[in-house]
């Protein structure tokens, strides 16, 4: 029941918000208020998932098999919370800022509405329609502002995302073709008896679909466009709400549907991961402007859960599920500090870079620390000395731009002081990064219930 | 059966691909219109099997799988829905920069560049500007912020 809910509140609230003029103010605050509904109907949830179990609902009451079936267990609740958070704050953000644009806050809302679906659906081709209903309105949200750099930026993320997509839908038939089912876990079960051929080639499908989707190495060349050319606001959800669609993706259908193709091409996934790290520490360097610098940032942090995904293991998926979350918190905040100015604003850019350098207290600390973990599992040196060379490249990149925007000698260049109420918000996202970095037991439990779940889940 | 419906998306795909490719934005759509119908092929080739429509079937009859009609029919529908905001994006893209060629729209990003390289280049010389002229770098740096200030 809880499970249809959390669907069906940001659905229908989002299709009566779209019709409406967003840039009234009610407008904008009514859609942050279904949004809080909505993050208070999954927390309720994500309580009942860790204490009763998965939660499963078959919709129209038919039986399982003819109708789609929803499963809610704990990596899909973690995912769900974190990205409606993310929504809730970027959207709260634009209410208090001032809405310019009539879609925007029934957008986010819908979008809200496609995540916490593909996350809770356990049936490949309605993963795919809630993917679709998410991806429709970011790639409208990204033309946000309405100015040339946004409406390049829509463009770009429109055409390259419509082809992963598209690519993603080319792997669905695959494996409908060789395995008669989309429910996920029939998938999984006769995928250990498909022909090895065919099945890695579909497992490379939706592997590439869902890198896209990250913007992970080699498909990484949309990502400083859009992300730099976003409004703050879009970037954080783009960054922090929409980039998870990937790493769910990765976790849910690499480690859930393809274990034997993952062990596979373990080595693959971690060497990409690497290049990812190095590849965006670097050229972040290289970047003065504070938004570019944190869109190759992002290219370089999703290389993290890459590696931890090809490391596998109940300790490699803890981590990469805890650094997907931590980072998605990083990169919101990061964004929405990065598009306002005043008091707080600069302490809550620091706590962000020191959370992306992985600095204590905060919560980026404990991702790292479960990475290394992961390193140290895998018995490889190497990785081990790439996350450190990694961690000091953000460290780097982070103070310099810190130090660019915030060191400025003269005041009077700073410009127009954004509202209080806005700061306070940006204030607040810094705290909970703060907060999970000096309690961080909630979220590693969590994590690792996650991980166990999916390696439960996985056949083989 | 299956080879036909495979070259049919191999072609769909590859002149979708090559079409994506172009500088046109227009080509761009029509390229990704094509890639959206290569995947509607695939999904009626992933279940071929002759019989009749799987409603009210007599006991012993074959049935064609329903499965992939419906699969098609949702795609084709998220394709056009689709295709429509991209074409609504490309009409906004030509109605604001006055070119449908990707080059023209790429100068945008230019610009915003050697903007960035003349701030830097005032940083590095420690221009004691007036702040007149710090305003407007800082207009050509940050877009984004120049809209809130209004």
């Amino acid at each position: 029941m809880l499970v249809s809910t959390a669907l069906l509140v940001p659905w229908v609230s989002g299709a009566l918000l779209v019709v409406l003029d967003g840039r009234r103010r009610v407008v904008a605050w009514l859609a942050v208020a279904s949004l809080a509904v909505s993050l208070a109907v999954l927390g309720v949830l994500a309580a009942d998932v860790f204490t009763l179990g998965s939660r499963e609902v078959v919709t129209g009451g038919w039986p399982a098999g003819v109708g789609i079936v929803l499963r809610a267990d704990a990596l899909a609740v973690t995912f769900a919370v974190l990205s409606v958070l993310v929504l809730l704050a970027a959207a709260a953000h634009e209410a208090i800022g001032g809405v310019r644009s009539r879609t925007f806050p029934g957008l986010v809302v819908l979008l809200a509405a496609g995540l916490v679906g593909l996350f809770v659906t356990a049936d490949v081709f309605s993963f795919y329609v809630f993917f679709e209903l998410a991806m429709t309105a970011s790639y409208a949200l990204a033309a946000y502002g309405g100015k040339q750099r946004q409406l390049r930026a829509a463009l770009v993320f429109t055409a390259v995302n419509l082809l992963g997509s598209f690519i993603f839908v080319l792997s669905v038939a695959g494996a409908y073709h060789v395995t008669g089912t989309l429910a996920m876990e029939q998938v999984a079960e006769r995928m250990l008896d498909v022909n090895p051929n065919a099945a890695i080639l579909i497992a490379a499908g939706f592997f590439i679909a869902f890198c896209v989707k990250l913007g992970l190495f080699p498909f990484h060349f949309w990502l400083p466009t859009v992300y730099a050319g976003a409004r703050p606001a879009v970037a954080a959800i783009l960054s922090g709400a929409v980039a998870n669609i990937g790493a769910y993706g990765l976790l849910r259908f690499g480690v859930g549907l393809f274990p034997e193709q993952l062990r596979l091409a373990g080595v693959t996934l971690v060497v990409l991961g690497a290049a990812s790290i190095v590849y965006g520490g670097v050229l972040a360097i290289a970047r003065g402007d504070t938004a570019e610098m944190l869109a190759y940032s992002a290219i370089g942090q999703v290389g993290y859960v890459l590696v931890a995904v090809g490391v596998g293991g109940p300790v490699g998926l803890t981590a990469a599920v805890l650094y997907s979350v931590i980072n998605s918190l990083n990169k919101a905040l990061l964004f929405l500090a990065a598009g306002i100015r005043g008091p707080l604003v600069a302490a809550a850019f620091a706590v962000g870079a020191l959370s992306v350098a992985g600095v204590p207290p905060s919560a980026g600390f404990v991702g790292k620390l479960e990475l290394f973990r992961t390193g140290i599992v895998a018995g490889s040196a190497a990785l081990v000395v790439l996350l450190v060379a990694g961690s000091a490249l953000s460290l780097v990149y982070m103070f310099q731009v810190y130090q660019r925007r915030f060191w400025r000698t003269e005041p009077s260049a700073v410009g127009v002081v954004s509202p209080l109420p806005q700061r306070l918000l940006t204030a607040v996202v810094a705290l909970l990064v703060l907060t999970a970095g000096l309690w961080p037991e909630p979220l590693l439990a969590l994590s690792s219930h996650a991980a166990d779940i999916l390696l439960a889940g996985a056949p083989g | 059966m299956i080879l036909a419906f495979a070259l049919a998306a191999a072609v769909l795909f590859g002149s979708g691909a090559y079409l994506l490719l172009k500088r046109d934005l227009i080509r761009m759509v029509a390229g990704i219109m094509l890639i959206s119908q290569c995947a509607v092929v695939t999904i009626i080739a992933s279940s071929l099997n002759r019989g009749q429509a799987a409603i009210a079937v007599a006991p012993g009859d074959a049935v064609s799988d329903p499965l992939p009609q419906a699969l098609a029919l949702t795609a084709l529908v998220i394709g056009l829905a689709t295709v429509a905001l991209l074409l609504a994006l490309v009409r906004r893209a030509i109605v604001v920069f006055r070119t449908a060629e990707q080059d023209e729209l790429a100068e945008t990003e230019t610009e915003h560049q050697s903007g960035l390289e003349r701030e830097r280049q005032a940083d590095r010389e420690e221009v004691e500007s007036d702040p007149d002229s710090e305003q407007e770098q800082e207009n050509g740096s940050r877009t984004e912020e120049n809209g809130q200030v209004r």
